[in-house]
């Protein structure tokens, strides 16, 4: 692993939970968007997206020099990646209003199934997973240029 | 002169505690990813141990300085409902306390290469 790889893992945290958030404000933004696509000449509200995350693995070779116990070649892994944007398949919300135009026969309204309450504590948590990256990112710089002077 | 063991033993030090900050940034990247389990360095040698050993007798027993740190996981656990384990306070105080370890091993090696330059003849600055 080079030296600078540790900025690497801490730089794919930050990249995986700013998507993070901007899923989440895709999610407000479109919180009452009833006719998001047409399906089947008829149309479909906005669907609540969400985030898969899962672990960047390490390389085979560092894996072999983890377990001959070398610490030199052993590899850690390269921090996390989003899978996917995949769409959240509860159903959909329903509200009476005749009065709408997107209203069905009986006067009910589609709605999406976005729930601004889950919404609001993914986003903290996102941030909070931010900061916490940041701040990885900033003890391993000052690591490194602690070790730039050695010997000075 | 530069094959001194505490200068060999300081740099395993500094390798393995480079490798620690790299485990404990995976662990802090992967606290919000289900299913992921957090990984640790465990250390079969101390630093002290590999000082220690003087070899009086060709009979005697010769520590290695090699460093066998292993990344473990440790899969036992799950903190969170969606199988992950991080736990982010464990891993702030390993992060704080890796820094200052580090700081430490780099000002050791400073001030035993600072040695050499006052017995070559320099001002030691």
């Amino acid at each position: 692993m080079g030296f600078l790889d540790g900025l690497n893992i801490s730089g794919s945290a930050l990249t995986a939970q700013r998507l993070r958030m901007d899923v989440v404000s895709s999610n407000l933004a479109n919180a009452d968007t009833t006719r998001a696509q047409m399906v089947n000449g008829k149309w479909v509200p906005y669907q609540r997206k969400m985030v898969t995350f899962s672990p960047i693995n390490g390389s085979f070779s560092g894996y072999l020099s983890n377990e001959l116990g070398s610490s030199s070649g052993a590899s850690v892994g390269g921090g996390v990646q989003v899978n996917a944007i995949v769409n959240d398949t509860t159903p959909f919300k329903e509200a009476y209003d005749p009065t709408n135009p997107d209203a069905n026969t009986q006067g009910y309204v589609q709605l999406p199934n976005v729930d601004p309450l889950k919404e609001m504590v993914d986003l903290m948590g996102a941030q909070r997973s931010y900061e916490a990256n940041v701040t990885v990112m900033n003890a391993q710089k000052s690591m490194l240029l602690k070790a730039l002077e050695i010997g000075k | 002169m530069f094959n001194d063991r505490l200068i060999t033993g300081l740099q395993q030090a500094l390798n393995r505690s480079s490798l620690n900050q790299k485990v404990i940034a995976q662990n802090i990247a992967n606290v919000d990813t289900p299913n992921y389990k957090a990984q640790e360095l465990t250390f079969n040698q101390t630093l002290s141990n590999a000082l220690s050993a003087e070899k009086t007798d060709p009979r005697d027993f010769s520590f290695s300085t090699e460093d066998q740190g292993r990344i473990v996981t440790d899969n036992s656990t799950a903190l969170q409902n969606n199988g992950n384990n991080v736990d982010i306070d464990k891993e702030m105080v390993n992060m704080a306390k890796n820094q200052l370890n580090y700081q430490a091993y780099t000002e050791a090696i400073s001030r035993k290469l600072n040695q050499y330059n006052i017995v070559l003849g320099g001002s030691g600055a």
